[in-house]
């Protein structure tokens, strides 16, 4: 069957590239358990194009990976935050986190305090070093939106280092306004 | 600016996310999400279907107009044109400043051993001591390349990192199988870089002492001329077009709409399949190769 086939590909490509593709979508989640779980849900529309995708499918599913990262990623995180709400002695309403880290470094884990689609701009940008172009074809959407996005993002990972961060990024200044 | 802190993502992102692997099963797992989400929608589709015949609305004229269409259409291509579009595709300038990424699958009985500035083969019985030679996989980018050699189980049996500079080429080696590491300064070949490679009998292939050097070899055996296109074949998802040489020549599958090779076959046996990346900071760090620190350094073969 050619969808057998599809199965085996798949698990051919995920094992030669699937660290890479891992390491962005962890990155993009922002723990591990949600960069697997954004990896499988990637992995699952890609195949719904596995038979026509010309050319190297890895492209097209890390379009796939931002695509759900800075969108429906978001809705499924409220839905999970909404059922946490909803269970009986649930802390507090904004969770901090903590418990689910498993991402060592500082401007990492800060990295999941902002909005998805900053994220995944700052990913990007800063991760794959995709061009202001590149990263707006990736994301869908203009390069005007990928540098306010990236500026933005890179503001608050300031503002929140300066807070709570490390004191070496304290001491490193940012000449930019606090308009948020 | 904002350039340290930049720096310092960059780093922090590279540092937490180093030892992650992807769990096994990933692949099947996302596999049967996939297949149980399409026998719904098949089965509430078959539904809706039987509804609509019921109700006699089905316009078979209307479907046809819309889907009778042939798939891929029934454009010909000539050989000269395919070829010309291919060589064109090899030496874009875009090519320059890609990753070229290889799956290199060899007979079974072949045996791998990297030697300084390369990899020698051999298709004799293959030796007590495990060594690479079923498939390795291969990053090129610019003037470096990293090649790892595993057994058909996948087996990682070793890695070798060749960096090319003006006359000579660095290689390092590092054996998983005994635990070893060794490196070497070796000349570079003469008549390196240089594009031409001439007309190769079968069972050969000769890169140009370069890395990346994929897209000089194809290039120079397409102009060896006898090449004809041989129809489409199915290469996972993509309707390639199959270019054929004569005896002994190389096989080539073409992407059909960015013309890239796809996969190569030499003498039917050495199986290339390739793919062209981005250099992004995940793809280049496929060819950075840590010698683990337990590892003994050895004297590298002569």
């Amino acid at each position: 069957m050619g969808s057998d086939r599809a199965a085996e590909d798949l698990e051919l490509f995920l094992a030669e590239r699937g660290e890479p593709l891992l390491r962005t979508a962890v990155l993009l989640g922002g723990s591990r358990e949600a960069g697997e779980d954004l990896l499988q849900a990637a992995l699952e529309r890609l195949l719904r194009r596995w038979r026509t995708i010309e050319g190297d499918p890895e492209g097209y599913l890390r379009r796939i990976l931002y695509h759900l990262a800075a969108d429906n990623w978001r809705k499924q995180r409220a839905w999970r935050t909404r059922l946490r709400l909803l269970q009986p002695g649930a802390g507090p309403a904004v969770a901090d986190g903590t418990a689910e880290v498993d991402l060592r470094d500082s401007l990492v884990r800060l990295l999941r305090q902002l909005p998805p689609r900053q994220r995944a701009v700052i990913v990007a940008r800063y991760w794959e070093q995709l061009s202001e172009a590149e990263s707006a074809q990736v994301l869908g959407c203009s390069v005007g939106t990928v540098k306010s996005a990236t500026s933005r993002g890179l503001r608050r990972l300031r503002e929140l280092s300066e807070s709570s961060g490390p004191a070496e990024l304290a001491a490193q200044g940012s000449t930019r306004g606090n308009r948020s | 600016m904002n350039t340290e802190l930049e720096q310092r993502l960059r780093d922090d992102m590279e540092q937490a996310t180093r030892d992650f692997r992807v769990p096994p099963g990933l692949a099947l797992k996302a596999y049967r999400h996939y297949r149980k989400r399409t026998m719904t929608t098949r089965v509430v589709a078959a539904a809706g279907t039987a509804a609509v015949l019921t109700a006699g609305t089905l316009s078979v004229a209307e479907v046809t107009g819309v889907f009778g269409q042939p798939a891929g259409g029934t454009q010909v291509r000539t050989t000269a044109y395919v070829i010309s579009r291919v060589e064109r595709a090899l030496s874009a300038p875009d090519m320059n400043n890609m990753v070229a990424y290889t799956r290199t699958v060899y007979p079974a009985g072949t045996t791998l051993q990297p030697v300084p500035g390369g990899v020698n083969g051999s298709g004799g019985p293959r030796a007590s001591s495990p060594r690479g030679g079923d498939y390795e996989l291969l990053w090129a980018y610019h003037h470096g390349e990293k090649l790892s050699s595993f057994t058909a189980s996948g087996q990682r049996v070793f890695d070798e990192r060749i960096t090319v500079g003006t006359a000579s080429l660095a290689t390092t080696v590092v054996t998983y199988t005994s635990h070893t590491w060794w490196r070497a300064q070796s000349a570079r070949p003469a008549g390196a870089g240089s594009a031409s490679q001439g007309c190769l009998p079968g069972g050969q292939i000769r890169l140009n002492g370069s890395a990346n050097a994929w897209p000089d070899f194809i290039h120079s055996q397409l102009a060896c001329g006898a090449y004809t296109v041989a129809g489409k074949q199915l290469l996972g998802a993509v309707d390639a077009l199959k270019i054929t040489g004569g005896s002994g020549q190389i096989t080539l599958w073409v992407n059909p709409v960015t013309y890239l090779p796809m996969r190569m076959e030499q003498g039917g046996q050495v199986q290339v399949n390739f793919q062209w990346l981005a250099p992004t900071r995940a793809n280049l760090a496929m060819l950075n190769m840590p010698v683990p620190a337990s590892f003994r350094q050895v004297a590298p073969p002569s």
